[in-house]
């Protein structure tokens, strides 16, 4: 199973409710599925100098490390890194909720840290042992509201959810949701993409109408949903993998999404990627280390590798997405029009319009609905 | 399967009518285990999570309440339902408008029956998602055909097939094809066509010898070829979400998300009994079908 293609497992018709169910029935029955696990794994004695050994196996986001960085960590270390990757927060939670161990790091969103802690599925992080991140982190995502005390998780990137557009292909100026909402609906209809995520989607329509955008007031939703309704008919595509080429091929002129695809579609092609005007969401992506791991070991050394400042920027410079280090570590460092690129570090001013995914069960009950109500309109 | 089904019965039914062979019973263990361990089983845990319950964001705690099923009783989900429904019945008649003159020609008429057939079964050999990807790019407006038709003014300018309900219908026929052939071709081959022309002779024209003759004689074929396509179709998951856009939700995606995205487990269970128990009801009519089409093909 593990050497399939992870789109294929989750996409399987014939064989998804069956993988579900099996799946399910291994968590129930409280055993730990072997499927991932690998041999070979350090014991978790947590020492001052653990002897690092073995390998590394990194669950997370596909095209989210520099190849390098991989191969500088190994050549420091010696420990070799297993890879496999998700393709959302959600597939990460399915998988390791029916019960796959042996992950040494994963990756979830901020609000998915939260969920996973729910879940009991995070060990604690012990920050003695990562004193590089202690010194060059950035206050500021320091003890944020999915994670309060930093026990769980330790800040990865960062980024904002807003709107890439093709200005050779728009006449035009857009600066808001607002606009998003009126362009997609008159000149760019049937030209438009959204991610097929619902927290920013929903978000979009609440924050157009000022409302925030953690809102769990049905009134507020109800307003969103109605927006959400009146746009579908002139959506392309429903997709957050597929929109960066779409805007790039120019099959879209325009398209719901994240600041890194943005900024990569801007390299490419003329267009501009837009941190709407009533303020957007941003998020922070952690690094958190499963229960069941083989090798925390090499997951502590790996995140504390990962915040020396000329592997921070050569992260960032790779992906487009913002560093969590303190930007005067980065600099000298990091290609200096990266620095410079607002699309990948927004100006405070900008991040203070901004609100982190924070809103409780009641509130994802309500938005799975209107969801569903808005994907089959 | 369901050819199997449906060729073996009377075979078996001849063996305990005259008194034939028995087998001992414990030879049937290996397939009950089977059954049981990755049929009965999963299927006792989906109904044991459909009536549980979600608490928080992801957590599920094992009860006894029907709420899952009420939560169903909803405009929004029969509107769902209504539209599978629609997929899987257009859909099997379309693949079986597309598939009989095809597995038609195959048995009466092809001359090299085992390279066709192996060009229909080729494509097997690949990764169904693969080939509906493919799709993506021959139905995208910039493909040259396309380009082509749209120069020559035989389709508008703004023609938009990618991303519409047409695209999954194309995909859908496209990817069923070969389990409606098969079965299909399997009853023509064993036609007797003297039988057809005796028809004739005997002063039916190709119509009604068609109709009266080899329409009967097939029937259990086009049966198990349109269940063995109906079925998968009422689960269809991935060519909606591939070449529809992800812009329709049938009832396959939307377990598939209460599953993946919405962490509701329990709900997701729930429909997904409500499509089984569906289903049951088809095989069952099938069932009956079959076996009256089998008294009266005797």
């Amino acid at each position: 199973m593990s050497e399939r293609p992870i789109w294929e497992r989750r996409y399987d018709r014939r064989g998804f409710v069956a993988v579900s169910a099996m799946t399910a029935f291994l968590a129930a029955c409280g055993g730990s599925t072997t499927a991932e696990e690998e041999p070979g794994g350090g014991t978790t004695t947590a020492t001052d100098q653990p002897q690092l050994t073995g390998e590394l196996f990194y669950y997370n986001w596909a095209d989210y490390v520099n190849p390098e960085t991989y191969d500088r960590f190994t050549q420091e270390t010696g420990v070799t890194v297993k890879k496999d990757f998700y393709p959302s927060n959600e597939d990460l939670q399915a998988k390791l909720q029916a019960g796959a161990r042996g992950y040494d790091i994963v990756v979830p969103t901020g609000y998915m840290t939260k969920i996973l802690v729910e879940g009991n599925l995070l060990q604690e992080i012990d920050w003695s042992r990562l004193p590089t991140v202690e010194a060059n982190i950035d206050p500021k995502f320091r003890g944020l509201p999915y994670d309060p005390d930093d026990r769980y998780s330790v800040p990865k990137d960062w980024g904002t959810t807003g709107f890439v557009y093709r200005t050779d292909l728009f006449d035009g100026t857009l600066t808001s949701w607002a606009d998003f909402y009126e362009a997609a609906m008159g000149p760019l209809s049937k030209k438009v993409t959204v991610l097929d995520s619902y927290p920013e989607v929903i978000g979009s329509a609440l924050k157009k109408n000022g409302f925030s955008y953690n809102s769990e007031d049905e009134g507020e939703l109800e307003i969103a949903k109605g927006d959400l309704l009146a746009l579908k008919p002139h959506i392309l595509a429903i997709t957050s993998s597929e929109y960066r080429q779409m805007v790039i091929a120019g099959r879209a002129a325009m398209a719901l999404g994240w600041n890194g695809d943005g900024a990569l579609v801007v390299a490419e092609k003329p267009a501009e990627y837009v941190v709407p005007e009533e303020g957007s969401e941003f998020w922070v992506d952690t690094y958190a280390i499963p229960v069941g791991a083989n090798n925390p070991d090499a997951a502590y050394a790996w995140i504390d590798f990962a915040y020396q400042p000329e592997i921070g920027a050569l992260e960032t410079e790779y992906h487009n997405y913002g560093s969590t280090l303190q930007k005067a570590l980065l600099e000298g460092v990091i290609d200096p029009d990266v620095l410079a690129n607002e699309d990948v570090f927004p100006s405070d001013e900008v991040v203070a319009k901004l609100e982190p995914n924070n809103y409780g069960p009641e509130g994802d009950s309500l938005r799975q609905r209107i969801w569903t109500e808005f994907k089959s309109a | 399967m369901a050819v199997e089904v449906a060729r073996l019965e009377p075979r078996r039914r001849r063996f305990s009518a005259a008194g034939g062979p028995r087998y001992p019973g414990w030879l049937a263990l290996p397939a009950v285990g089977w059954y049981l361990l990755f049929f009965v089983g999963p299927l006792a845990i989906l109904a044991l999570f459909s009536v549980a319950e979600r608490v928080g964001f992801s957590t599920v705690v094992y009860t006894f309440n029907l709420d899952n099923f009420a939560d169903l009783w909803d405009p929004l989900y029969g509107k769902v339902f209504l539209r599978t429904l629609q997929l899987a019945v257009v859909g099997t008649v379309a693949t079986l408008l597309v598939g009989f003159p095809l597995a038609y020609y195959l048995a009466r008429y092809a001359t090299r029956k085992t390279l066709l057939l192996l060009l229909i079964v080729i494509p097997f050999w690949t990764s169904f998602l693969i080939r509906t990807y493919a799709w993506l790019i021959i139905l995208a407006p910039d493909f040259p055909l396309f380009r082509a038709l749209r120069w020559a003014g035989i389709v508008p300018s703004d023609l938009q097939i990618l991303y519409t309900e047409k695209a999954v219908y194309i995909g859908v026929i496209y990817n069923y094809l070969p389990l409606m052939v098969l079965p299909l071709y399997a009853a023509l081959e064993r036609m007797d066509w003297s039988l057809v022309d005796a028809a004739q002779d005997l002063g039916d024209n190709a119509w009604q010898a068609f109709r009266r003759v080899t329409l009967p004689l097939v029937l259990p074929g086009v049966l198990a070829g349109s269940l063995l396509t109906f079925i998968p179709l009422t689960g269809e998951y991935l060519v909606p979400v591939i070449l529809g856009g992800d812009l329709t939700v049938y009832a396959g995606n939307l377990i598939g998300s209460q599953f993946v995205t919405s962490r509701d487990w329990p709900f997701g269970a729930a429909i997904a009994m409500v499509v089984v128990g569906a289903m049951t009801v088809a095989v069952l009519l099938y069932a009956r079908l079959a076996r009256r089409e089998e008294q009266f093909g005797g």
